[in-house]
């Protein structure tokens, strides 16, 4: 505890902790409302919902304090939760991969050979999807993946197939081609903006140092452009440990993913249990993101090399 | 440096606040205009003209002007009990507009009561659901002969024994449906009369059911022999299981709503389906093919709705003047022909017979309204829990 003094020996550091309070608090303050946000829209109904994930859903639909661990164990005990959590992990390290295989190369194309201009407009065709409803994008995919949809008359048009197909929607396949349409913006954007940053010149020192393209590709671009790498991956990977929707307007009765059967719970009202489902999807995504932060680092390659 | 940092952060910061301020403002403003769940009462009547029975526009009924109560309610209700020129009308005459909000279940609007209770002053329910509301002191009972137009209403509507309790009646009956199963005879073989045609396996990835987990068992509990299937036992709930197994390689998907299903019909991509009664109807309307229609033989399961006053509601002067006009036969009618099932209103019926409209209110069985009494009623069930792990165990991996 500090003390005043007579002789303002004592003032000076009072005063300078005071106003460096006064500073620190007025730095802060324009972190507030997002602070507030994050607080009283995430944490508090996150810990709400872990409570209620050990409580009951009585046959009032009331959620009753009688603590248990039934809704975990359920998930763990009951094949079919963790098969479909296996099938979501699959279904979103394989969009994952799409996504990037398709948007790395269209992101490296865009920034090393597209005028400025062309950048700009490609760009905005890569965001313009985001200006409609994501309802709306999913459901249009019916009409082009369907039994009478545009995909089926194209290959009939061209003769390559003689009846509609059903291959293409209400199953895996189907969920598979939309996740990778909704996500690959997600990609694209992160990958530019790692790639933005590259010196492209590097490559071509490495090549007349002679390592050879797919050398200078995986030692020079790749490490260097690995937190957008990271960044797009956990954009595309994460979310669709929470997705129902796309599987719901475009999967068939074998395509639920883990969300799907979620939600089965919170529609009907039976909240503790939706809500232990939920908190163990969250846990995942949370030791997901904690690998991911480790890896994080991006090497410098002249230091290191 | 600090002062400058500082002046620089507070004049952005305010800027900036500004900025988050309007735009939440905005987004606020656009997500209420786009929200379709949310209708706004309107103070003048609208000048879209007033469905009639007959389908064209024409005179509806008017209520001369009363010195009675006036203002606004809050309605949580389906979006096919109410019309906006209706309200319109309604609210030009007798100076009453109800402040319309959806809901998409019965358990979403319970459990929106349950937290919001007296704030909504009208709930629309169905069935079982109805006397749970009661006894749960969610809703009042009222005197159903103190409203004029419930002469209009068939005899059997007014003596539903589920909804009568000695305190008075539980809710102003609107319509009802079974759950049918509808099948493209140019695809399907014709006579089925039974649960069993969607478990053929000649139909694999032809049927289209509902995304209702409970719904769906609970047919699959009719056709399983099952007497209660919203309180089905462990045992009950394995042969309805049993049966979902066997459903599952012929559905083509769980349509979340209604109108996928029709769709899926319409354009052939589904022969079978599980519908609402008069959704072949719509398919035939719009332009797909001429679909048979039957109630399964083993029973069914069915909705009949009400409309009820909630519990300590701020407004319900307002609700029984309401209530007298939105139910008279015209409304009805012009209800009936936008959307298509029958309803508990006879002069309705009468009207629609007047209007040339006999051949489709006795297709929907408007004339029937003794019906509802031999289907399963929807209802909360003590087997939600259990009968949802079951549905989840058959449609996950």
């Amino acid at each position: 505890m500090t003390t005043e003094t007579s002789d303002g020996a004592g003032s000076a550091p009072l005063a300078g902790a005071s106003h460096s309070f006064a500073t620190r608090l007025g730095r802060a303050l324009p972190a507030l409302p997002g602070l507030a946000v994050l607080i009283f829209l995430f944490l508090v109904p996150l810990l709400i919902m872990f409570v209620f994930s050990f409580w009951r859903t009585n046959n009032d639909f009331r959620l009753v304090p009688d603590w248990n661990l039934d809704n975990y164990a359920r998930f763990f005990v009951e094949g079919t939760y963790l098969r479909t959590f296996l099938k979501t992990l699959i279904m979103g390290a394989l969009v994952t991969v799409a996504a990037l295989a398709i948007g790395l190369p269209f992101a490296y194309f865009l920034v090393r050979y597209a005028g400025r201009w062309m950048q700009r407009a490609i760009l905005l065709a890569v965001i313009v999807p985001f200006w409609t409803s994501y309802l709306v994008r999913v459901y249009a995919w019916q009409a082009i993946l369907g039994e009478h949809g545009a995909l089926n008359q194209f290959l009939m048009g061209i003769g390559l197939i003689d009846h509609p197909s059903t291959l293409f929607v209400y199953d895996d396949p189907g969920v598979f081609v939309v996740l990778t349409y909704v996500y690959f913006p997600f990609a694209v954007l992160a990958l530019y903006a790692a790639l933005e940053k590259f010196d492209f010149t590097q490559l071509n020192a490495a090549q007349d140092l002679g390592a050879r393209p797919d050398q200078a590709f995986r030692h020079i671009l790749l490490p260097q452009i690995r937190a957008g790498i990271i960044t797009a991956c956990i954009f595309v990977f994460i979310p669709i440990l929470g997705e129902f929707l796309t599987p719901t307007l475009v999967g068939g009765a074998q395509s639920s993913l883990i969300a799907n059967l979620v939600v089965n719970y919170l529609r009907q009202a039976q909240f503790a249990e939706g809500a232990a489902l939920a908190i163990i999807i969250a846990a995942f995504v949370t030791a997901i993101m904690i690998v991911f932060r480790k890896s994080f680092r991006v090497e410098d390659v002249v230091t290191s090399g | 440096m600090d002062d400058l940092t500082r002046a620089y952060d507070r004049r952005h910061f305010l800027k900036i606040a500004g900025a988050v301020g309007a735009t939440g403002g905005l987004a606020a403003f656009l997500a209420a205009c786009a929200a379709g769940t949310t209708a706004t009462p309107t103070t003048a009547a609208s000048s879209a003209p007033l469905p009639t029975a007959a389908g064209s526009t024409g005179p509806a009924p008017s209520a001369a002007p009363t010195p009675g109560p006036k203002g606004t309610f809050n309605w949580l209700t389906w979006s096919d009990h109410w019309y906006q020129a209706e309200l319109d009308k309604i609210n030009g005459d007798i100076g009453i507009s109800a402040n319309v909000t959806s809901f998409s279940d019965n358990i979403d609007a319970y459990t929106k009561i349950q937290q919001v209770g007296g704030q909504v002053d009208l709930v629309s329910g169905d069935a079982l659901w109805v006397p749970h509301y009661f006894e749960s002191q969610l809703i009042d009972a009222f005197d159903l002969a103190s409203l004029k137009v419930s002469s209009q209403l068939y005899s059997v509507a007014r003596s539903f024994e589920i909804w009568s309790s000695a305190a008075g009646y539980l809710g102003y009956p609107n319509g009802w449906a079974p759950i049918q199963v509808t099948y493209d005879p140019a695809h399907v073989t014709p006579g089925a009369d039974s649960w069993e045609l969607l478990l053929d396996p000649k139909y694999r990835k032809r049927v289209v059911v509902e995304d209702q987990p409970v719904e769906v068992m609970a047919y699959m509990g009719k056709a399983a022999g099952v007497k209660d299937p919203y309180n089905m036992t462990t045992d009950e709930i394995a042969k309805a299981k049993a049966l979902l197994i066997q459903l599952k390689p012929n559905i083509l998907r769980l349509a979340p709503q209604a109108t996928d299903t029709v769709a899926a019909l319409k354009n052939g991509e589904a022969w079978i389906a599980t519908i609402n009664l008069g959704a072949d109807t719509a398919v035939k309307d719009q332009g797909g093919p001429m679909l048979t229609t039957f109630t399964p033989k083993e029973g069914t399961i069915g909705w009949m709705d009400s409309e009820m006053i909630v519990h300590g509601g701020a407004n319900t002067n307002l609700l029984m003047p309401f209530l007298e006009v939105h139910e008279q036969a015209e409304y009805v009618a012009a209800n009936f022909m936008l959307n298509r099932r029958p309803l508990f209103n006879e002069a309705a019926y009468k009207l629609l017979v007047n209007q040339g409209q006999q051949e489709l209110a006795d297709h929907l069985l408007f004339n029937k309204p003794e019906t509802v009494n031999t289907m399963t009623l929807k209802g909360p069930g003590s087997s939600t829990q259990a009968v949802i792990a079951a549905f989840n165990d058959v449609f996950g991996a």
